[in-house]
């Protein structure tokens, strides 16, 4: 496989605290090639969003990367300082958060946010910025592009307001982009154009996307891979239809199971018991065996590694499928930890 | 239907004033403004069944659930629950208001911080005097353990407990009165899903023990296909359909429902794309004329934008319509 364009290697993020240092991801590693969709699912405070922020240099002090290193098309971006990580962000990875009112500035116009961005990035004059960037407003669907840049985000819907932070995050041409709860806020019957959007402009311009979400209906429909973070570690990863239809981590069956289906009836859902720990109190051993209905004597001590899996069917290793526990059925397991 | 009906909405409407004031109004030269939240809505729940109202953000709702409740009253219309008049301009006997309850969405919001859980339990049976003072901390405990808490959880604050257990708290306390009903107000829209999970399961379980009837509010469409028998669906105030939950995801009639249901992403449709809907909800103060949802509408036609569509019966399952479009055959 080619070099990744995104690669986490034991992410570690810290918070020191007045009560001790809180691990709010424990070794996060992942890749991302050129072009792909990887979904970023969990519960909230699981540290969807903190992987997020790592990769975009966005940790809120005390936090602070404590180990690991985080690499861009082979370049480490984990210890950059404040100025070259500002020119990063922006030009190589783009962002659209969640609420669109919050991240575009409502004192200024559409078009004065967009060319600025576009100047800030591009050696291009004032003209062929605002020309780019109705071009771009027209790509992300705002009828009446050339009219409506001069106006002002409250002048937009919310689902308007998500379709300009696309542009926005999309105008300098970024490798990446990372989208962090981009339809939480909207309609559903909004929700499905904005992913729509997101999934077809980024593959045309053949950037990747870091999709973070709870909402697995999403995942399903828009990531080439997903990976499920539990209490800021990594409880599994893989090609989605996997993931979803034979997840091999505890949590993960636990999780699926626990969505209501619109298309299956299910009597009962399946009911995880208890409740995600607090980052103090996250047991020794593997994070999730207070909650796990097969869990054994050894989870409650041992920490289990990113395993590889092998495909029941075939025998053979399925491409990029890992999770870890210390109970994976012995066939679908293969020795090789998830090194490098 | 033959069921015996708990709760009738007949032609409900609520309109709110929003004006510029006096003087505005008269330099500017423009009249009274109303926002319609709901228009028209006629309904009727059945003892024991779950009713799901679905619509996205605007379309009426919490409008309608808080005109239940007694908390506003209808414009024109009424509400009857079980033959009592629901208004609070003419006020609700105590006899009447103890028979329903309601579960709010943030259950961070809906518990006072600073009372003990015993006593927000304990509030509503101190409220309406059911039972002697001797006995409700027994009553309380005994609550806890049907949502699956602890009775000395009754010393604690509503800080200390997690929002799945904060919204069984809520159910807790809705339930002390003893109702038959409950208006549910996205009741895990705040929550993760496998605490969803949870609260959904319990819910079920406390139907089945103790023969409730719920008013499901939601925008997830896949919880109220989980946990409804009979669906309606608002659209800008309108009641567009209402149809057996099965019925409705199997064969959506009117045009809207229609592509709700294609919007919606799925677990089961992995890579599928979703066929978005298009176009987005209008604006609520000026609705377009006749039906409300044509200017989105695959199936318009000229009468479409004219006449407002009344509702019609569709075959013998309680099913209505409210569209020119959709065959009376079907």
């Amino acid at each position: 496989m080619s070099e990744p364009l995104l690669s986490l290697r034991d992410v570690v993020v810290e918070f020191p605290t007045r009560r001790g240092v809180l691990r709010a991801l424990d070794g996060i590693s992942l890749d991302v090639n050129a072009g792909e969709v990887l979904g970023l699912v969990g519960e909230s405070g699981a540290g969807k969003s903190m992987i997020g922020s790592a990769i975009i240099g966005l940790i809120a002090p005390p936090g602070r990367i404590a180990s690991g290193e985080i690499r861009l098309s082979g370049q480490r971006i984990d210890n950059l300082g404040p100025s070259q990580m500002r020119a990063l962000r922006g030009k190589r990875i783009g962002m659209v958060f969640q609420d669109p009112l919050t991240s575009l500035n409502p004192l200024y116009t559409i078009a004065d946010q967009l060319v600025e961005t576009i100047r800030t990035h591009l050696p291009v004059t004032a003209a062929e910025a605002r020309a780019q960037a109705i071009a771009l407003l027209d790509r992300v669907g705002i009828p009446a592009a050339a009219q409506r840049i001069d106006d002002y985000p409250h002048h937009f819907s919310g689902g308007m307001r998500q379709r300009v932070v696309i542009a926005l995050a999309l105008c300098a041409q970024p490798d990446l982009v990372i989208a962090d709860e981009p339809t939480t806020a909207l309609d559903v019957s909004v929700q499905a154009q904005i992913i729509d959007l997101l999934k077809d402009i980024c593959a045309e311009r053949g950037a990747a996307v870091v999709l973070i979400t709870h909402d697995m209906g999403v995942i399903a429909q828009t990531a080439d891979r997903v990976a499920v973070v539990y209490a800021g570690r990594m409880a599994e990863i893989g090609p989605v239809s996997d993931v979803i239809h034979r997840p091999a981590h505890p949590y993960t069956r636990g999780l699926m199971g626990s969505i209501p289906s619109l298309r299956e009836e299910r009597a009962r859902l399946v009911q995880i018991p208890g409740a995600m720990p607090r980052l103090d109190a996250i047991s020794a051993g593997c994070a999730f065996h207070p909650r796990c209905d097969v869990a054994t004597a050894a989870c409650a001590t041992t920490r289990p590694a990113m395993t590889h899996l092998v495909s029941a069917q075939k025998g053979e290793q399925s491409a990029d499928r890992f999770a870890a526990c210390l109970l994976l059925d012995h066939t679908a397991r293969e020795g090789g930890e998830h090194g490098g | 239907m033959a069921d015996e009906m708990i709760l009738s909405l007949d032609r409900v409407t609520r309109r709110f004033d929003i004006s510029k004031p006096l003087l505005n109004r008269m330099i500017e030269g423009v009249g009274k403004q109303y926002l319609t939240a709901t228009a028209d809505v006629s309904l009727s729940i059945a003892r024991g069944e779950t009713f799901a109202l679905v619509g996205e953000s605007g379309s009426g709702k919490s409008t309608i659930a808080k005109m239940i409740m007694g908390l506003m009253p209808p414009s024109v219309g009424e509400i009857r629950f079980d033959g009592d008049l629901i208004d609070p301009r003419h006020g609700i006997a105590r006899a009447t208001r103890r028979r329903f309850q309601m579960i709010f969405q943030d259950p961070f919001a809906s518990l006072n911080p600073r009372w003990r859980v015993g006593d927000i339990i304990a509030e509503p049976i101190r409220t309406f005097a059911l039972m002697p003072k001797t006995e409700v901390a027994g009553e309380v405990a005994r609550l806890l353990e049907v949502v699956g808490l602890a009775p000395r959880d009754a010393e604690k604050y509503p800080h200390e407990f997690s929002g799945g257990q904060r919204q069984r708290i809520a159910i807790a306390r809705a339930l002390s009165s003893k109702p038959e009903f409950i208006v549910c107000d996205e009741p895990t829209s705040a929550l993760d899903v496998s605490v969803q999970a949870q609260i959904l399961n319990l819910m079920r379980d406390l139907q089945d023990a103790y023969g409730l009837t719920y008013l499901l509010i939601s925008h997830d469409l896949s919880v109220v296909r989980h946990m409804a028998d009979r669906i309606g669906v608002l659209y800008l105030g309108r009641l567009v359909e209402v149809a057996p939950s099965a019925d409705l995801f199997a064969a959506p009639q009117h045009p809207y429902t229609r592509m709700l249901l294609d919007a919606v992403p799925d677990l089961t449709r992995v890579g599928a794309r979703a066929r978005a809907v298009v176009g987005e909800i209008p604006n609520p103060i000026s609705p377009p004329s006749g039906c409300a949802f044509h200017p989105r509408c695959p199936l318009a036609q000229d009468i479409c934008k004219t006449t407002a569509p009344e509702a019609r019966s569709l075959g013998d399952r309680g099913r209505s319509v409210a569209c020119h479009m959709v065959d009376g055959a079907a």
